[in-house]
């Protein structure tokens, strides 16, 4: 049925703008605004969602119930959340560098929507395909470092300068596992366009040929978005809120809100592409259409994340280090090794 | 093996999901309080002898009462309890021989304003006595006054209930 | 290139610091190179309101003391004035007394196991405690009618009978103990994470132990064998059948791990004290005004932070001429600075929640 709805709704947008006369040229240009708005849109919706799903997994594994009262079963939490953050104070305390303090919380919400322009969600719906799309997106993740910086270091405050060099020591540190298990992937394909990874998958998905790069990048996926067991960032109980402290109101959902959720399905969304086969259909179900599935396994991903998140401690900064570069680059390095030689075997073999 | 620990940590969260929930659903569905619960303060006036043993073995001098010598009993006119500084030891409840002051299962003490915190069990004007030797007039004013006093005490608990 | 060292204040209003207490910290990078407490400012002058208050209204005022164990606040005191009037206890009163102060012993360590896991960042495990501690304070409400601050005990018993519902409610709680520490062990206890966090961290020499009295779990963590039901028995205590856990490193995890033992142990005694309880009065004929004779006494019962001693002094009065408390936080809290130096700021944090300190009780 809806198997192919964007590239139909785009289809139909073309029809009727060319059907009144709007020169092709200016026929294009209406179109991608209208793609980056749904984009938008999308990463915006699905970070409101994500904070009413946060809190009700929360609340189920410690036993309680979450958000009940607005809404049945407290569905409407989330924009009262964010009306009562709009009408708060930002309070700016004496010595704060400015600039660099309001800018960051408008900056940081823009690496995710940039990237989310790349993600197959069906069969041939992407925003913008590009033929490098995944050396672009890692490109464009890892900006995030330096707008976590700005927001501790203009803050004025000890504990968020703190903050800020633990998440430049985080991030950088855990982008190296993150990309080298990625490379297994693209040596597998021979391709970095996404789409063509997920057609790659036809056969047998990678979480089964590379279930190493899968644990890895999964791992790696937590330190990047600064989620515990990974979160000494947000320490909570050491720095009270590390970069964020100093923000009330609209900052603080910026970070907490926006941020955080969409770092998380940006790297949820990298999962399901290059692990989970996309919007492929597992056994060939092909009742359900391809983007339904995406969504399913994107939401898959995002569960196991809040689930992991919810029941282990917090690690310490040299232990960070140490798990990062003594532990996972080795890892990521035998695993590209034995990956390189299969596929020189098979070759040579002639499969 | 290395990660058995943390595999069976998931494993405990991921029963508690699925397992019963522990909140009470406070404001609509009521809490059952045990019956020695140290809850709000009554006193039943008619057995109140005016000692004042429950004000002296208070530690922080809560109970402030005022009584009147009514004929040869003595009246009690005013108790006032300063919750705001109650410690909820119980200590005046234990002191009590007459089983006059006691323990409620109200558990919602909370006002809006701080002004209505403090909690006035009695106030009341003393009865008057018109001659003491001349007993037969005395009697029917003494039954007249502890009935008006009774309304009036009715009338004066009913006040902070309301607001509690 | 030059390096110095900065000053964090690690101030009063902290999440992690188990109420306001505040810890003055210079460091060097995240490595800390000393270590201030600063206690005070929690304090409510306890020990001089109580010089105009007679003994037995003093007792409300010791509960709120280590509010998490009130039961056992108030045995030290009472016991205290108990030898100083030579006022012998019943059995049934002695019994109760033991049922009561073992359950707040429960109460507290599951607090202090729930606080450290909350500390290091298991927001799960403090929750889990804390629903688990509802049985406990329900437990307490049936008996005493208040959840934390009791004021149960009495100069020579306690104050009510234990009522009939009491007991099939503690049979069915102490049958879940187990299972309930057993989940903490899965959860925190068993976790890699929390292992490679804890193990090692804050490590306490068995004799620097003993030369800063430290007692408690803080002491036996580090392998030394002071439990003052054991050493020097009080009240009915030598009747009961109980292993004291030990510790072998002295580190942080050692003392998490004898806490969540420690509670087993209380459900053992709590299950014998139930079988030897004996008929009789609960509490002792004592006057109406109690008027010790001039003298001064100092009895030390096992809390379940430490040693917890009170000493009073009376000058034949109703009111007492001193009264002043050992208090185990405090003096635990003597040896945090020397022990931070050259760990990082996320292991003071778990330092600090491994030693379970009370602010009502460091301030007093």
């Amino acid at each position: 049925m809806g198997e192919t709805i964007f590239v139909d709704l785009t289809a139909w947008l073309r029809g009727l703008m060319g059907g009144l006369g709007v020169p092709d040229l200016y026929n294009e240009i209406i179109l991608m605004v209208v793609k980056m708005t749904a984009v938008i849109l999308f990463v915006a919706l699905n970070a409101i969602w994500l904070v009413y799903m946060e809190r009700k997994l929360c609340a189920y594994i410690q036993s309680r119930v979450g958000p009940r009262h607005h809404g049945p079963l407290g569905l409407l939490q989330p924009i009262f959340d964010v009306v009562k953050l709009m009408t708060k104070e930002i309070i700016l305390s004496k010595n704060v560098d400015l600039v660099v303090f309001l800018l960051a919380p408008i900056l940081i919400v823009v690496p995710p929507i940039v990237a989310y322009g790349l993600l197959p969600f069906g069969k041939g719906m992407v925003a913008i395909d590009m033929n490098i799309g995944l050396f672009f997106l890692v490109a464009v993740t890892s900006l995030s470092t330096i707008i976590f910086w700005m927001a501790g270091w203009a803050s004025n405050n000890k504990y968020s300068l703190l903050g800020g060099m633990r998440v430049v020591a985080q991030m950088v540190s855990y982008e190296l596992p993150l990309v080298l298990a990625m490379l297994g992937v693209v040596m597998i394909t021979g391709t970095m366009n996404l789409s063509g990874i997920v057609e790659a998958q036809n056969g047998i998905w990678f979480i089964f040929t590379q279930p190493i790069a899968f644990l890895v990048f999964f791992i790696a996926g937590i330190a990047e978005t600064n989620r515990p067991p990974f979160d000494l960032v947000e320490g909570e109980s050491e720095i009270i809120s590390g970069p964020y402290t100093e923000y009330g109101g609209m900052g603080f959902a910026m970070f907490y809100g926006l941020a955080e959720f969409a770092n998380l399905l940006v790297i949820s969304s990298m999962c399901v592409v290059l692990f989970l086969g996309g919007w492929l259909a597992p056994f060939g179900w092909d009742f359900i259409p391809s983007w339904v599935w995406f969504f399913l396994k994107l939401y898959l991903v995002i569960f196991l994340f809040m689930w992991v998140r919810w029941t282990y401690p917090r690690i310490r900064v040299d232990q960070l280090m140490t798990f990062g570069w003594k532990v996972l680059v080795p890892l990521t390095l035998a695993n590209i090794f034995i990956t390189g030689t299969g596929i020189y075997i098979y070759r040579a073999i002639g499969w | 093996m290395f990660g058995q620990g943390l595999l069976k940590g998931l494993g405990i969260t991921w029963k508690r999901m699925l397992g019963k929930k522990q909140t009470v659903n406070y404001p609509y569905a009521k809490i059952e309080m045990f019956p020695r619960y140290h809850g709000r303060f009554l006193l039943d006036v008619d057995k109140c002898i005016s000692c004042g043993l429950c004000a002296n073995a208070c530690p922080n001098k809560v109970i402030q009462l005022e009584k009147q010598k009514v004929g040869t009993k003595q009246y009690l006119t005013k108790y006032v309890m300063r919750i705001e500084y109650c410690l909820f030891c119980g200590m005046c409840v234990e002191a009590c021989n007459k089983d006059a002051l006691k323990f409620s299962s109200t558990i919602d003490m909370n006002q809006y304003r701080r002004s209505w915190v403090r909690l006035t069990l009695v106030d009341r004007p003393a009865p008057k006595v018109e001659e003491i030797p001349a007993e037969a007039p005395a009697k029917p004013a003494k039954a007249e006054a502890p009935a008006k006093a009774a309304k009036a005490e009715a009338a004066a608990a009913k006040a902070p209930d309301k607001e509690g | 290139m030059k390096t110095q060292t900065y000053t964090l204040n690690l101030g009063p209003q902290h999440p992690s610091t188990h109420g306001v207490f505040r810890i003055i910290l210079e460091l060097d990078g995240e490595t800390v190179v000393k270590a201030t407490p600063v206690p005070g400012y929690l304090h409510r002058g306890i020990e001089k309101l109580a010089e105009a208050r007679t003994y037995t209204q003093v007792i409300p005022y010791t509960d709120r003391m280590d509010y998490m164990a009130a039961m056992l606040m108030n045995w030290g005191y009472v016991a205290a004035v108990e030898k100083l009037m030579g006022v012998e206890v019943p059995e049934r009163a002695e019994y109760v007394r033991v049922i009561v102060g073992e359950l707040s012993r429960i109460a507290s360590h599951m607090i202090a196991v729930g606080a450290m896991g909350g500390d290091i960042g298991a927001i799960t495990a403090f929750t889990y405690t804390f629903r688990d501690r509802e049985y406990v304070l329900d437990l307490l409400e049936m008996v005493s009618g208040s959840r934390m601050t009791f004021s149960y005990f009495r100069v020579g018993g306690v104050a009510e009978d234990l009522p009939e519902e009491f007991f099939p409610a503690v049979r069915k709680f102490l049958a879940e103990l187990p299972g309930m520490c057993d989940e903490y062990d899965g959860l925190v206890t068993g976790n890699e994470i929390f292992q490679a966090r804890t193990k090692f961290v804050g490590v306490i020499p068995p004799e620097v132990g003993i030369n800063y009295s430290l007692s408690g779990p803080t002491l036996r963590g580090s392998g030394v064998n002071y439990d003052l039901r054991k050493v020097r028995p009080y009240g009915v205590y030598d009747r009961f059948d109980f292993e004291v856990p030990l510790g072998q490193n002295g580190d942080c995890f050692d003392r998490f791990w004898i806490r969540i033992e420690e509670m087993r142990q209380s459900g053992r005694i709590i299950q014998q004290a139930l079988e030897q309880l004996p008929e009789g009065p609960i509490q002792a004929k004592v006057p109406k005004v109690i008027k010790p004779p001039v003298g001064d006494a100092y009895v030390e019962i096992e809390s379940s932070k430490g040693a917890y001693g009170a000493y009073l002094i009376s000058d034949g009065s109703p009111k007492p001429y001193r009264v002043h408390f050992r208090r185990p936080s405090f003096i635990n809290l003597g040896y945090l600075g020397k022990l931070c130096e050259g760990w990082k700021i996320a292991d003071v944090i778990a330092i600090l929640g491994s030693i379970d300190i009370v602010l009502g009780e460091v301030d007093c």
